[in-house]
């Protein structure tokens, strides 16, 4: 059975160093993993080290403009899968699948629907799928992907940040996707307010499975725009990733 | 070994014993990574394609040889691991019930058929193709196409009991495969032009599709081969292929029934159909006309025509076009006024793909009713208008009112200006303060052009975009008007 997990929160968070830290432990504990970049605003990829040229917006704008080009009788559900595996960038241990742009004007039922059972299919050969999504949950909402075990939700160290978990906690259940469990990881966290954050989780009625301490290094790597996939073993943040991966049961 | 000691006595398939490798539906869906593999074949960084063809039982010259696997280049064996070959299968087969019509439908069982292997990846079709064989698999033993080729070939003899004789021939060199590629195009181009000579009479079955419903919960969207659904995403071919896989998913057979009426596309199983998708809210649906019992229309189509009383034309803005149609109204109010899963009679939408259609529209005088549609809509499905009326179809170049467009048509002799001359025989002048039924600038009648046969449209059904104006003055010169009922209210 493969494990679905789902990172998500609002920009600047840093769900997308906590999605590519725990991608990390992920692989070096030889998962086969398939690692989803569903937000928009795609920064996946590059904190990964993944040099990416296609999206699945793109092949899904493809087959929008094409379909009427095809031969008649060809199969779609065919051509689109076969698209979607040349989009795969195939990585050491783990595959990368880029969402891309949202949808524009038109009509996406039927190209979703063809998706969503690729997707199915894919997912199946791996054995963990760990998503990167934005707060709006909309590849969800679209049912692209349909069960999540675990979701993740990052926030910032600040009452603020806490409150958008509550909310996004709250669409889940709005939401016809199941989702097992809802975690909250707070990120950015100095010694004087982890403390104040726990509290607060409880208040709240949050789970709070971990709390990762500001590192200047990844700040440092932010800036100037490269990796975090290789940070050293020596890292504040890393390490706590790594223990909230072991307290997921990774 | 001949390819029929692979069955037991039984019928049954026995395998296990006589490859190197499992065959289940259960390895469909199976990804071979790169890390994993121990070859890639075809694909879209090398050449190859898959084709099977017919061949006669009584040809004599060269005949299908049952079982008979050619490779023509480097076997797996002689691969280098990690790197890319080309790869062509061809598949000779022969049969009694074996037509050059179900080469196509045969060829596409390839794509299942070797997914049942374990350990081989296929995608997609035609020379589109793209196989992996896993590290694993050549471990196990695959170390020969020709235990790949026998396996299809059973399986397509299992599968498809119609095939009496098979042969393959694999080819791994590229300059074979890029020399037998030109013929194989030349197959599927044949192919494709039979495809779509292909029409409503020639089929039994059509198919509907729910997909829309969540949003407009009375459509009923009807695929024939001479319609394409709304969204313009699903053929008929697109139909079948789903219904096949899942005949209880959003896709699904329609019986056709009894032909009613086939110029106007009205076929008993559709009006069924329509009955219960819409909850007995429509009982017919003529699928090719605009006026008389339309299709629904339900929000994702592309295209949306709108009649133009004024000229007695219709109009057709599509959702890429983001100016005005002649009467002063863009394609989202209109879309508006349209979706939902309604028969709204005076506007309809559909896919980009019916304007290709031969029965567009036929019933209200296909294209010789069209007087005006967006330029690059127009330039799009070029082609399929009548050579004699391209040009006397406006574009927003030509005519951005309704003025313009009646001095278009006029000046271009557009064949709907022989209807007007044909309704000019009496004059009649209506006018109203009432602003209940008709209500709209779009509606009042200019003093040129007539208003249409009453018995085409049904007032009491036609919806007209909304505007604020206070009161319409009708004038309605020239024109027979036929009633049957005519209701005024007072509004309240």
């Amino acid at each position: 059975m493969t494990k679905v997990i789902a990172v998500t929160g609002k920009g600047g968070t840093g769900k997308t160093a906590i999605t590519t830290l725990l991608i990390r432990y992920l692989t070096n504990k030889d998962n086969l993993v398939l690692a989803v970049d569903a937000d928009p605003d795609t920064n996946l990829p590059e904190t990964l080290g993944c040099n990416v040229e296609k999206t699945v917006g793109d092949i899904r704008e493809y087959m929008l403009s094409e379909r009427d080009n095809l031969p008649p009788d060809i199969n779609k559900e065919s051509i689109l899968e076969s698209k979607v595996y040349e989009v795969i960038n195939e990585m050491p241990g783990y595959d990368l699948l880029v969402m891309g742009r949202p949808e524009g004007p038109g009509c996406y039922c039927y190209v979703n629907n063809l998706l969503r059972g690729i997707m199915e299919r894919l997912v199946e050969n791996y054995d963990i799928v760990i998503l990167d999504t934005a707060a709006g949950l909309e590849h969800f909402s679209r049912k692209l992907i349909h069960d999540v075990d675990d979701l993740i939700v990052v926030t910032d160290g600040s009452r603020r940040g806490l409150q958008t978990a509550e909310r996004i906690r709250d669409l889940v259940d709005e939401l016809d996707t199941h989702v097992g469990n809802v975690y909250v990881v707070a990120n950015k966290v100095n010694s004087s307010n982890r403390e104040k954050l726990k509290e607060l989780a409880i208040d709240l009625d949050l789970e709070l499975i971990g709390t990762v301490p500001v590192d200047e290094e990844i700040a440092n790597r932010d800036l100037v725009g490269t990796p975090l996939f290789d940070l050293p073993e020596s890292s504040a943040a890393l390490n706590e990733v790594n223990a909230i991966a072991k307290r997921l049961g990774l | 070994m001949k390819i029929y000691d692979l069955f037991k006595s039984d019928g049954e398939i026995n395998m296990t014993e006589e490859f190197p490798f499992e065959i289940s539906p259960m390895f469909e869906g199976e990804r071979v990574r790169k890390d994993d593999m121990y070859v890639e074949l075809a694909g879209p960084k090398s050449k190859g394609f898959e084709l099977v063809r017919a061949v006669p039982p009584e040809e004599s010259i060269n005949p299908v040889e049952d079982g008979k696997f050619t490779l023509i280049g480097p076997d797996l064996s002689e691969m280098e691991e990690g790197e890319r070959y080309p790869l062509a299968m061809i598949y000779r087969i022969s049969g009694e019930l074996v037509e050059p019509d179900i080469e196509s439908i045969v060829e596409r069982r390839n794509h299942d058929f070797q997914n049942y292997l374990q350990g081989v990846m296929h995608l997609n079709q035609r020379h589109d193709i793209w196989l992996r064989v896993s590290k694993e698999a050549v471990n196990k033993g695959l170390d020969s196409f020709e235990h790949i080729a026998r396996a299809t070939m059973m399986l397509f003899k299992s599968e498809l009991p119609f095939i009496e004789d098979i042969e393959a021939i694999y080819i791994t060199d590229m300059g074979e495969v890029e020399k037998e590629l030109e013929d194989a195009v030349k197959v599927y181009d044949a192919r494709d032009e039979r495809t779509r000579d292909l029409h409503e009479e020639d089929v039994d079955v059509f198919y509907g599709c729910t997909l829309c419903q969540s949003f407009a919960p009375t459509n009923v969207c009807v695929i024939t081969p001479d319609r394409v659904a709304l969204c313009g995403a699903i053929n008929w071919f697109d139909g079948r292929a789903a219904a096949k896989v899942d005949p209880e998913g959003p896709q699904f057979v329609i019986e056709k029934g009894e032909t009613i009426d086939e110029f106007s596309g009205e076929y008993a199983g559709v009006n069924e159909l329509a009955k219960s998708l819409s909850s007995g809210e429509y009982d017919r649906i003529k699928l090719h006309s605009f006026f008389e019992y339309p299709h629904t229309s339900c929000g994702c189509f592309e295209v949306v025509g709108f009649y133009i009383p004024e000229v007695d034309g219709i109009g057709w803005i599509d959702r890429d076009y983001s100016g005005n149609a002649p009467n002063g109204l863009p394609f989202s109010t209109m879309a508006g006024q349209t979706g939902g899963g309604k028969q709204v009679v005076g506007f309809l939408g559909v896919g980009v793909n019916y304007f290709r259609s031969p029965k567009f529209i036929q019933a209200d005088g296909g294209w010789s009713r069209v007087v005006w549609m967006p330029k690059h809509l127009k330039d799009k499905v070029s082609e399929s208008i009548p050579e004699e009326i391209a040009d006397k179809i406006a574009t927003e170049e030509d005519a951005s009112d309704i003025q313009s467009l009646d001095a278009f048509l006029r000046d271009q002799n557009h064949p709907i200006t022989e209807r007007w001359a044909e309704e000019s025989e009496e004059e009649a002048e209506i006018t109203s303060q009432t602003k209940e039924e008709v209500e709209s600038e779009s509606m009042s009648m200019p003093q040129t052009g007539g208003f249409p046969s009453a018995g085409m449209i049904q007032p009491s059904q036609m919806q007209v975009p909304q505007s604020s104006g206070s009161g319409v003055k009708i004038t309605l010169k020239n024109t027979k008007i036929s009633i049957d009922r005519l209701v005024i209210k007072k509004k309240e």
